[in-house]
C-alpha cells in the first residue's frame, strides 16, 4: 500500500526489505501519518499562532530565518541554527545590528514557484502588528526591534480590512528592519539582546508572501489560501474538523537543513475529546500520534517499559501558587512577607507532584525559575521542607510570630483537568496551618480575565491566591519569556501575567541588565541573582515543572521530540508497515 | 404481629366476626405494606443507609480518616494513583488520597439531605399550587396551569447548570433548584385530584354548611390527597438524589472538598481502569439507594390503594 502511493516520488521503494523494527533503520518514504486529537489550532496564520499544536503544524509548512534542529539532546534542540538564512547572522560590534543572508533555493509554493526574499520577512514582521489579529507575541518584537513599538501603535489605527492593511504596510516601514537586497535582511535593535535569535526562531517570525496582502490576517479566506515554503503544504483545512497536509512539490531537501519529507501525507482528525479513546487508538494502531491530548495519567504505570512510550523533560512553572500582593483582605496579610513565607513552608509539594502523576512526570520546584530555563539554580530553595512534604508546624509558628490569625483566603481555581485537585490539596495544607480558604470554581477564561489578570478585581481582593501555570515560549536563554512576564514589576497593567503585582526595583534592574547583556551566559548569571532575590520576597510558591509523557503507534520511526511544540516533529519521522 | 395474625384469621374464616377494634386506613395500609417483601427490604436498606450516614463520624474516628483529610503519602502510589481497598483504607482511597469509605458515608448525608429536603419543599409548593389551581379553576387555574407547563417544558439540566454557574454552588441552592423542577409534577397530580374531588358530595356538604374555601380546601380536601402525594413524594426522593449526583458529576455541585457521590463518580472517570472501586462503590450505593426508594414508593402506592391491579394480581 505504502509503496503503491509512492511510485512517482521514491524510486528505491521497491528494493527495500521488510521494515526494520529498531528506530535506527534507514528512512522509508511514503504513507499517511494519522494524527488524532481534540481541538483546532488557535490561529493558522503564523503571525498569530500561539499554541504548541499550531507550532507543530507550522513546522511542516513554514520556516524562519533561524530555527531549532530536531535533536534528542535538550540543549541542541533549544539552540537556534540557520534555516532560511544561509548562516547565523552577522552581528555588529555594538550587538545591535543583525544581518541575515537568505539561502538560495528556498521557494514559495506558488505557480510558478519563486524564491523567498528579504522583503517577505519584512512583510512577515510588519504583519505581526496588524490591527485585526495582532500577534500574541508582539511584545518580544516591540521590546527589541528599533521602531517596532511606533509601527505597532500606528498600525492599530489602520482600517481593519485587507486593503487597508495592505496599504498601511506598503506606505509604512519599521525603522529597524530593512531589505538591503533580495537576499539580505538587516534588523537593528534598540539595545543588544542575547536572546534575539530565539525571538527570530519563533513561528511568529515566519516570512509572508505578497499574496497574503489579499486577505485579512488569519481570516477564513487566509486559512484557505496558505502558501507553503516547508516540506508540506496545507491541502485541506476544515475548521475544527480536519487538516490534510501533502508534500510540497516546490520544496527541496538541499535547501532545508532541518526538515525532511518522509511521509506522503499528514491527516489530522479533530473532535475527539477523550484522552482514553485516543490512547486506545494509538495502541491499536488506528492512529499514529496524538495531536493535543496527553497520555492519560492512569495509563502511565501500565505503559512503563513500552518502547513507544517516552517521558520528556519539560521546563515550566506549572502550576505555581501566586499571591495577590494587592489584596485588601485580612488586613492586607498577603503584603506581609512573613505570611507568604509561612505559606511557602506549608505546602506539601509531594502531593502536587503525585496529582500530576508522580516524580517521573514532573519535577518539584523550589525556585522561581524551572530547570531548562535561563537563571535556574538548584541551590535556591529557601523554603524547602523535609522531603518536600510541607511543614505546617513551622507555618503556624511563623504566622504566630507575625501576629496574624484567622486568615480566610479567596482561592479561585479552574474547573478542569487537575486544577480542582491542586486547589483542594493546597487548601488542605493551609487548613493544617490554620488558614481557611474559600474555593471558587471558574472557567479557564474567567480564571485569568476576571480574577488573576484583572487589575480592578485584584485590587478589590476577589482573589488572594491562585494556581496558574506558565510555559515559556522558548528554552535556554529565555529570561524574556519567563522572568519578565512573571516578575518584572515595571509592566504591571491590565492583562498582566505578573498576577500578584510583585514589584522589587532591585529585581527589575537585574532583569533589565540581563535582557541587554551581550551573551546568554551573562544573562543567565544575572537571572540567577534575580531568582535568589525573587524567592527571598516569596511572591509565589513554586510547585512543579511538568514533563511530557508521549506515545506513538508502532509504525512511527525516528520520533524526535520537540520541546518547543511538545510533540514529535512531523518532518523527521517515517512510517513502517 | 398480633394484628397480622388477627387479620389473616379474619380472612380465613369469613363467617365469624372476631371481636377486634376497627382499623384506620393508615393501619390497614401499613399491614398491606408489611406483606410486600420488596418494600420491606427496601425500607430496611434505607434505614441502614440512614444509620450509616448518621454514624459517619464514628467510622471517621475508627479509621482515623476525616472526610476531607488527604493522605498523599499513604493513600496514593508514588505515581499518584489511588491505593486499592486494604487495611488502611477499607474501600481504597480517592485521587487525592482521601478515604473512599468515609467519603461515601458523608456523601450519603449530602444525598439524603438533598433528596429529602428538596422533596419536602417540592411537595409543599406542589400541593399548595395544585390545590389552588384545581379548587378555584377559572383564571387562577389558567395562570397556574400555564406556569406549570412552562416549568415542565424547561430543559431542567441546562437551566440548573446556568443557575449554579451564575449563583455559585452550594447545598441550599441545589435543594432549591431541584425542588423548583420537581414541584410541577406534584402540582399537576394534586390539581387533577382536587378537580375530581371538588364535585363530590362531601365538598358540597361542607360548602352548604358554610365552610370557608380555605377550610374546605385544607380540612376536607387535603386528607383525601395524602395518598397520591405520599406516593409521588416517595418517588421524587430518588429522582432528587440522582439529580444531585448529576450536578455534582458535572462539577456544579457543592464545594469540591465536600464529599458527594456524584463528585466521587466524576473523579473516577480518570481512574476507573486502575482503581475500579472509585467507580463501583459510589455507583452501587447510588443504585441501591434509588432502587430502594423506588421500590418502597411502589409498595406505598399499592398499600394505600387496595384497588390497585397489581396488588390484586399478587394475591
Amino acid at each position: 500500500m505504502v509503496c503503491a502511493t509512492l511510485l512517482l516520488a521514491v524510486a528505491a521503494c521497491g528494493v527495500r526489505g521488510p521494515a526494520p523494527a529498531a528506530p535506527t533503520g534507514s528512512p522509508e518514504s511514503g504513507g499517511t501519518l494519522r494524527v488524532a486529537g481534540s481541538g483546532d489550532v488557535d490561529h493558522l496564520d503564523p503571525s498569530s499562532s500561539y499554541t504548541v499544536v499550531a507550532y507543530n503544524l507550522a513546522r511542516t509548512w513554514t520556516r524562519q530565518l533561524v530555527s531549532y534542529p530536531a535533536s534528542k539532546d535538550f540543549k541542541t534542540a533549544t539552540t537556534p541554527v540557520p534555516d532560511v538564512a544561509e548562516a547565523l547572522p552577522k552581528v555588529s560590534g555594538d550587538g545591535r545590528t543583525y544581518t541575515f543572508t537568505i539561502r538560495r533555493g528556498v521557494l514559495w509554493n506558488t505557480t510558478p514557484a519563486r524564491q523567498v526574499v528579504a522583503e517577505d520577512f519584512v512583510r512577515g514582521l510588519k504583519r505581526l502588528a496588524n490591527p485585526v489579529q495582532p500577534s500574541g507575541g508582539i511584545s518580544y518584537f516591540t521590546q527589541t526591534i528599533d521602531g517596532m513599538q511606533e509601527f505597532f501603535k500606528a498600525f492599530q489605527q489602520a482600517p481593519k480590512t485587507a486593503a487597508g492593511i495592505s496599504a498601511f504596510m506598503q506606505h509604512n516601514e519599521i525603522r529597524g528592519v530593512r531589505a538591503i537586497d533580495p537576499r539580505t535582511l538587516e534588523i537593528r535593535l534598540t539595545a543588544p539582546a542575547s536572546d534575539f535569535l530565539n525571538i527570530m526562531a519563533l513561528t511568529f517570525a515566519s516570512p509572508a508572501p505578497v499574496e497574503y496582502e489579499r486577505y485579512v490576517p488569519d481570516g477564513p479566506e487566509f486559512r484557505q489560501h496558505t502558501i507553503s515554503l516547508g516540506p508540506y503544504r496545507i491541502e485541506q483545512y476544515a475548521a475544527g474538523r480536519s487538516i490534510l497536509l501533502v508534500r510540497n512539490p516546490s520544496w527541496k531537501q538541499e535547501a532545508d537543513p532541518l526538515r525532511h519529507q518522509h511521509v506522503d501525507q499528514i491527516r489530522i482528525t479533530l473532535g475527539q475529546d477523550s484522552t482514553d479513546v485516543v490512547q486506545q487508538q494509538l495502541e491499536a494502531g488506528t492512529s499514529d500520534l496524538s495531536w493535543d491530548l496527553p497520555v492519560p495519567t492512569s495509563a502511565i504505570q501500565r505503559l512503563t517499559g513500552d518502547p513507544n512510550f517516552h517521558i520528556y523533560k519539560g521546563s515550566s512553572l506549572s502550576p505555581f501558587l501566586s499571591f495577590n500582593l494587592q489584596s485588601p483582605n485580612n488586613n492586607r496579610a498577603l503584603a506581609n512577607l512573613k505570611v507568604r513565607q509561612a505559606i511557602n513552608f506549608a505546602v506539601n509539594k509531594v502531593a502536587i507532584t503525585r496529582i500530576y502523576g508522580g516524580s517521573r512526570l514532573n519535577t518539584m520546584l523550589d525556585g522561581a525559575i524551572p530547570p531548562g530555563s535561563s537563571g535556574y539554580d538548584p541551590a535556591v530553595r529557601p523554603y524547602a521542607t523535609q522531603g518536600g512534604t510541607g511543614d505546617p508546624a513551622r507555618c503556624r509558628s511563623m504566622l504566630a510570630e507575625a501576629r496574624v490569625s484567622n486568615l480566610t483566603l479567596q482561592f479561585p481555581y479552574r474547573n478542569s483537568g487537575n486544577h480542582p485537585k491542586v486547589a483542594q490539596s493546597i487548601a488542605a495544607n493551609l487548613t493544617k496551618c490554620g488558614i481557611a480558604t474559600k474555593l471558587i470554581a471558574t472557567s479557564s477564561d474567567d480564571f485569568y480575565g476576571r480574577y488573576l489578570s484583572s487589575v480592578a478585581k485584584s485590587r478589590e481582593g476577589k482573589w488572594d491566591i491562585g494556581a496558574p501555570g506558565w510555559l515559556p515560549d522558548w528554552y535556554g536563554n529565555n529570561g524574556r519569556s519567563i522572568v519578565v512576564p512573571l516578575f518584572d514589576g515595571t509592566n504591571y497593567a491590565e492583562g498582566s501575567t505578573n498576577y500578584g503585582d510583585y514589584n522589587n526595583p532591585e529585581v527589575n534592574a537585574l532583569i533589565h541588565e540581563a535582557l541587554t547583556a551581550k551573551t546568554g551566559e551573562t544573562a543567565a548569571k544575572l537571572l540567577r541573582e534575580a531568582n535568589k532575590k525573587i524567592m527571598a520576597d516569596a511572591p509565589i510558591v513554586p510547585l512543579a515543572s511538568q514533563n511530557v509523557p508521549t506515545f506513538h503507534s508502532r509504525r512511527v520511526m525516528n520520533a524526535i521530540y520537540s520541546p518547543l511544540s511538545q510533540q514529535f516533529d512531523y518532518t523527521q519521522l517515517w512510517l513502517v508497515s | 404481629m398480633s394484628l397480622i395474625e388477627a387479620s389473616s384469621e379474619a380472612e380465613h374464616t369469613p363467617g365469624i366476626t372476631p371481636a377486634v377494634r376497627g382499623k384506620g386506613p393508615w393501619q390497614l395500609a401499613w399491614e398491606r405494606l408489611q406483606r410486600d417483601r420488596a418494600a420491606m427490604v427496601s425500607l430496611a436498606v434505607i434505614c441502614v443507609i440512614v444509620l450509616l450516614a448518621v454514624f459517619a463520624p464514628v467510622f471517621a474516628a475508627v479509621t482515623g480518616h476525616g472526610p476531607q483529610d488527604q493522605f498523599p503519602e499513604t493513600g496514593l502510589t508514588p505515581e499518584g494513583l489511588p491505593v486499592g481497598p486494604g487495611s488502611g483504607f477499607w474501600l481504597g482511597a480517592d485521587s487525592l488520597g482521601r478515604d473512599l469509605f468515609v467519603r461515601l458515608l458523608y456523601g450519603a448525608r449530602v444525598s439524603l439531605l438533598v433528596g429529602v429536603l428538596s422533596t419536602l419543599l417540592a411537595t409543599v409548593f406542589g400541593v399548595v399550587t395544585g390545590m389552588l389551581a384545581g379548587f378555584y379553576g377559572g383564571w387562577v387555574d389558567g395562570v397556574l396551569a400555564r406556569l406549570l407547563d412552562v416549568v415542565l417544558s424547561f430543559p431542567y439540566l441546562l437551566v440548573a447548570i446556568v443557575l449554579v454557574a451564575a449563583l455559585g454552588a452550594g447545598v441550599p441552592l441545589m435543594i432549591l433548584v431541584i425542588a423548583f423542577f420537581s414541584f410541577a409534577a406534584m402540582a399537576r397530580v394534586v390539581r387533577g385530584q382536587t378537580m375530581a374531588y371538588k364535585e363530590r358530595e362531601f365538598v358540597e356538604a361542607a360548602r352548604s354548611l358554610g365552610a370557608s374555601k380555605l377550610r374546605t380546601m385544607f380540612v376536607d380536601l387535603l386528607p383525601n390527597l395524602v395518598a397520591p402525594v405520599t406516593v409521588l413524594a416517595s418517588l421524587l426522593i430518588p429522582t432528587a438524589i440522582v439529580f444531585e449526583a448529576t450536578l455534582s458529576f458535572l462539577g456544579l455541585g457543592v464545594d469540591p472538598r465536600t464529599p458527594s457521590w456524584g463528585a466521587i463518580l466524576a473523579d473516577s472517570t480518570d481512574y476507573y481502569r486502575v482503581a475500579p472501586g472509585l467507580l463501583i462503590f459510589p455507583a452501587l450505593l447510588l443504585l441501591i439507594t434509588t432502587l430502594a426508594f423506588n421500590l418502597l414508593g411502589d409498595g406505598i402506592r399499592d398499600a394505600l390503594d387496595p384497588r390497585s391491579d397489581r396488588l390484586l394480581s399478587r394475591k
